[in-house]
């Protein structure tokens, strides 16, 4: 209490010297319109069709250009209504009819009405051959929507599709004009060419370097439940891509810019330090971790999976390389993602019990330490994931935690030609990187399921190099995990598939990823959508 | 001349297939391709099924031969293709980044000299034994500072600490100063080296002491007599120079967040995106050669004993 009416006083007198008399203002609440944002970006945006919004660089884009029929509370993670007022399923979840709010256009004055949404989502749904564009990862069983009147439609889905309504909202599920996507895929990296009905719209860009955006004054759409309403506050927003971390951080420190994307956990004191703030949401889905690829013989066997686990110290990981924003994984999934259940248990750190799993797999340790089995050494591979956070460091760390109990294991950083196809290859990658950002259940399927990213590598899925390995049960369970239209139900399947995927050991989850922002003092109001993509909607400035 | 100049011209024109051809036979040696890379990437989360689809709509599976063909015509008819990781025509990408680069690189060309000639000026002219030494180690100091460290230093001094100038959205001018020092301050130092053994060697030379005897100032001798010839094999490493220009230009670009040829090089030997590449190949090629061609050129005027043969048997 001394102190601080110690430093109160302090103040008042520094006032009173200063000739100065301030009355007590709370412009700290009221938000003030006006004014661009500066924002450093690391890498440029690429193609800027909707559904390619899980990299960053164009889900940062996206977001503040495009709206979604469907909001997802980032607390709650209930689906809210934002260009759709209302919305029914069937039974059987394999009917979706949504009613929009009227009135709405897109920048370009075209109406954003069923039929548009109708061309979007059969885009994103079946993909088009023809203008190249590829399907949405989100859309699960789609087969056609069928426009009822000027604002109602109707989607129909070939088999239960539960997750579809969380995929209405997620980043890659923007609105855009149907004269967008009549545009060759190979056309969309031009920012000036993607028409949405977002709050900010793309007024100029610099390929590679810059993309300035504009307030769209008529906008009246944003999602029902924000207080804020009506246009957005700010004038603009400036993208400026910095792609030097040093170059970012001393830029946002010296007030050269007002918000920066992605600061290294070692260079968060030194912002914390000049009274910026970081933001470091949760991208709730599965995370950062690595998987085995069980059709290479030296993996193949569950004991040697399970020996590694034990030998992975992954609480050294994130005290080494890591802050209090990267908290240490509890099970496959984030502890804020819908379905999560505490795992912990079967994640310990355990030399002695990993060297003893070895013995009784039959792995020995050679003349170099090197354990060895019938004339094999166990000599693993690992290519390095360029946007995980530090990867090769953490990767690194790990190499040296399990040559601790006798396995080798190769960092590589390589050419991207050679990582991509050497990852469809398990005998030359029995270790993958995986990590993937989604506010549903479905993101586990997204990881595992042969049909989607296939982590695993199962015979029948993304690669022809597989001779056998195959899991029926975590396939039929990931199944039931997109088909399911009972919420509790489908909880209990996404809660039974972590424990079994762990429990094969195929994964071994370090911690929950976030995506890490700083910000200049006087920006307020700073918002991200569920998987933290930032939304510079309700973002003012007091500067 | 016009003959010299009309086989250099077809020359150029060999070298320029010669660069295409090449490039493509590289690039398709390499592992994987440019749609592989795309869509095998897992942000995109697309399956093995939709993959192959847009392989097929892409044709990258063709035969090599009918790939070349296909690539060739397109370029012969100007339709340079799209690039995969921009999706944005390849046209638009160098619109956008060669003016940039063309800008930094002549600006960084332009200092590299201007340091040079002042080094080789002082080293010579400076009174004292000791600092013309000083100066004629300088070369040596700035030829082994790491480009990417140079850029790094003089943000943090003259942008972070000192605030006089800004690198993040600056003024036209503005944004060039600091990049055109950074990539001048390396190109310069071969320069200043070439430059100040010729006039060493130069000054020895007969011609030098006749003038001297005349009682020419130190100055005057230097200015008249020695650089102009020493300038000549200066020339002649200017034109090599050019290519490293380029490569400075890279991680200046990348250090400095500018767009320009360097950053989309670098990006699209990254993701092997083979049509942006092949056009950055043969542009290069073809500024290459002129710069050489201008050169050769230019040794008449500085020498004319050099015009005297090349007029004689016409």
């Amino acid at each position: 209490m001394i102190s601080i009416r110690r430093r109160t006083l302090g103040a008042l007198a520094a006032l009173l010297l200063a000739g100065t008399i301030i009355s007590p203002s709370f412009a700290q609440d009221a938000p003030v319109q006006g004014g661009t944002l500066i924002y450093l970006e690391q890498q440029a945006h690429t193609n800027l069709y909707p559904p390619a919004g899980g990299f960053y660089p164009n889900g940062g884009v996206l977001n503040q250009i495009t709206d979604k029929l469907t909001y997802q509370n980032p607390q709650t993670l209930e689906i809210e209504p934002w260009l759709a007022e209302s919305w029914e399923v069937n039974d059987t979840a394999t009917e979706y009819t949504f009613k929009l709010r009227p009135g709405i256009t897109f920048s370009d004055g075209t109406p954003l009405d069923a039929k548009a949404v109708a061309v979007n989502y059969d885009t994103f749904g079946l993909g088009n051959k023809e203008l190249k564009y590829p399907v949405s990862e989100v859309i699960n069983n789609y087969d056609h929507a069928e426009v009822v009147d000027d604002l109602t439609f109707k989607f129909h889905f070939k088999h239960p599709s539960p997750g579809f309504l969380q995929g209405t909202a997620v980043i890659g599920s923007g609105i855009v004009s149907p004269a967008t996507l009549a545009l060759p895929y190979d056309e969309l990296g031009d920012a000036t060419k993607i028409v949405g009905s977002g709050p900010f719209v793309v007024e100029s860009e610099t390929l590679g370097k810059e993309l300035n955006l504009k307030v769209r004054e008529d906008y009246n759409w944003g999602p029902l439940k924000f207080e804020h309403q009506g246009r957005a506050y700010l004038d603009g927003i400036k993208y400026l891509i910095t792609p030097e971390d040093s170059v970012r951080i001393g830029g946002l420190l010296s007030g050269q810019a007002d918000i920066i994307r992605q600061i290294q956990a070692y260079d968060e004191p030194q912002v914390n330090d000049a009274g910026f703030e970081i933001f470091a949401p949760n991208t709730r889905g599965v995370n950062n971790s690595i998987a085995f690829r069980p059709d290479n013989p030296l993996v193949a066997d569950l004991k040697v999976r399970q020996a590694l686990t034990l030998a992975t110290n992954r609480q050294e990981i994130v005290d080494t390389l890591f802050s209090a924003n990267y908290p240490v994984a509890t099970s496959v999934i984030s502890q804020h993602a819908a379905g999560y259940v505490d795992e912990s248990a079967k994640l310990v750190f355990d030399q002695d019990k990993a060297k003893a799993l070895f013995a009784e797999a039959g792995w020995t340790p050679g003349a170099d330490g090197i354990l060895e089995k019938a004339g094999q050494k166990l000599d693993l591979t690992v290519y390095v994931s360029l946007p995980q956070p530090q990867n090769e460091g953490v990767l690194q760390l790990v190499a040296q935690q399990w040559a601790q109990v006798g396995v080798k294991l190769n960092v590589l950083a390589g050419d991207a030609g050679s990582r991509t196809l050497d990852q469809l290859d398990p005998l030359k990658t029995p270790v993958t990187v995986a990590m993937v950002g989604r506010a549903d259940p479905d993101v586990i399927k997204s990881g595992f399921y042969p049909k989607n990213r296939d982590w695993l590598l199962q015979k029948g899925g993304s690669s022809d190099k597989v001779q056998t390995f195959v899991d029926d049960k975590l396939n039929g369970l990931l199944e039931g995990l997109a088909s399911e239209t009972d919420r509790a139900k489908r909880l209990a399947i996404a809660g039974e598939i972590q424990g079994y995927v762990l429990d094969q050991a195929y994964i071994i989850p370090f911690f929950e990823e976030p995506q890490a922002f700083a910000t200049a003092p006087y920006v307020h109001g700073l918002g991200f959508e569920a998987v933290g993509r930032p939304s510079f909607y309700n973002v003012w400035l007091t500067r | 001349m016009s003959r010299y100049i009309v086989g250099r011209v077809g020359q150029a024109l060999l070298v320029l297939w010669i660069a295409f051809t090449a490039s493509f036979l590289l690039l398709q040696a390499l592992p994987g391709d440019a749609i592989l890379i795309k869509f095998q990437n897992p942000e995109l989360g697309l399956g093995p099924e939709q993959i192959a689809a847009l392989r097929d709509a892409y044709g990258v599976d063709s035969p090599l031969w009918q790939q070349y063909l296909q690539a060739l015509g397109n370029f012969l008819t100007g339709n340079f293709g799209y690039s995969v990781v921009g999706s944005v025509p390849v046209s638009h990408e160098l619109l956008t980044n060669l003016p940039a680069t063309a800008r930094l690189a002549s600006l960084g060309f332009t200092l590299a000299v201007l340091i040079a000639l002042g080094l080789a000026f002082l080293s010579t002219l400076a009174p004292l034994a000791w600092l013309r030494t000083a100066i004629q180690s300088i070369p040596s100091l700035f030829v082994s500072l790491p480009v990417f460290w140079l850029g790094i230093m003089l943000i943090q001094i003259f942008s972070f600490r000192l605030k006089w100038i800004s690198v993040i959205n600056p003024g036209e001018f503005e944004g060039l100063i600091l990049p055109v020092i950074t990539l001048a301050i390396p190109i310069s130092a071969p320069l200043a080296q070439i430059l100040i053994r010729n006039i060493d060697e130069v000054s020895t030379q007969p011609f030098v002491a006749v003038a001297r005897a005349k009682g020419a100032s130190p100055s005057w001798v230097l200015w008249r007599h020695v650089v102009k010839n020493a300038l000549l094999p200066t020339l002649t490493i200017a034109g090599i120079l050019f290519g490293e220009l380029l490569a400075g230009a890279v991680i200046t670009e990348t250090v400095f967040g500018l767009n320009g040829i360097g950053g989309l090089t670098e990006r699209s030997v990254r993701f092997q995106d083979t049509s942006v590449i092949q056009a950055i190949v043969v542009f290069s090629a073809l500024s290459f050669v002129a710069v050489n061609l201008i050169v050769d050129l230019l040794y008449p005027v500085f020498d004319p004993r050099l015009r005297r043969l090349k007029g004689a048997p016409a």
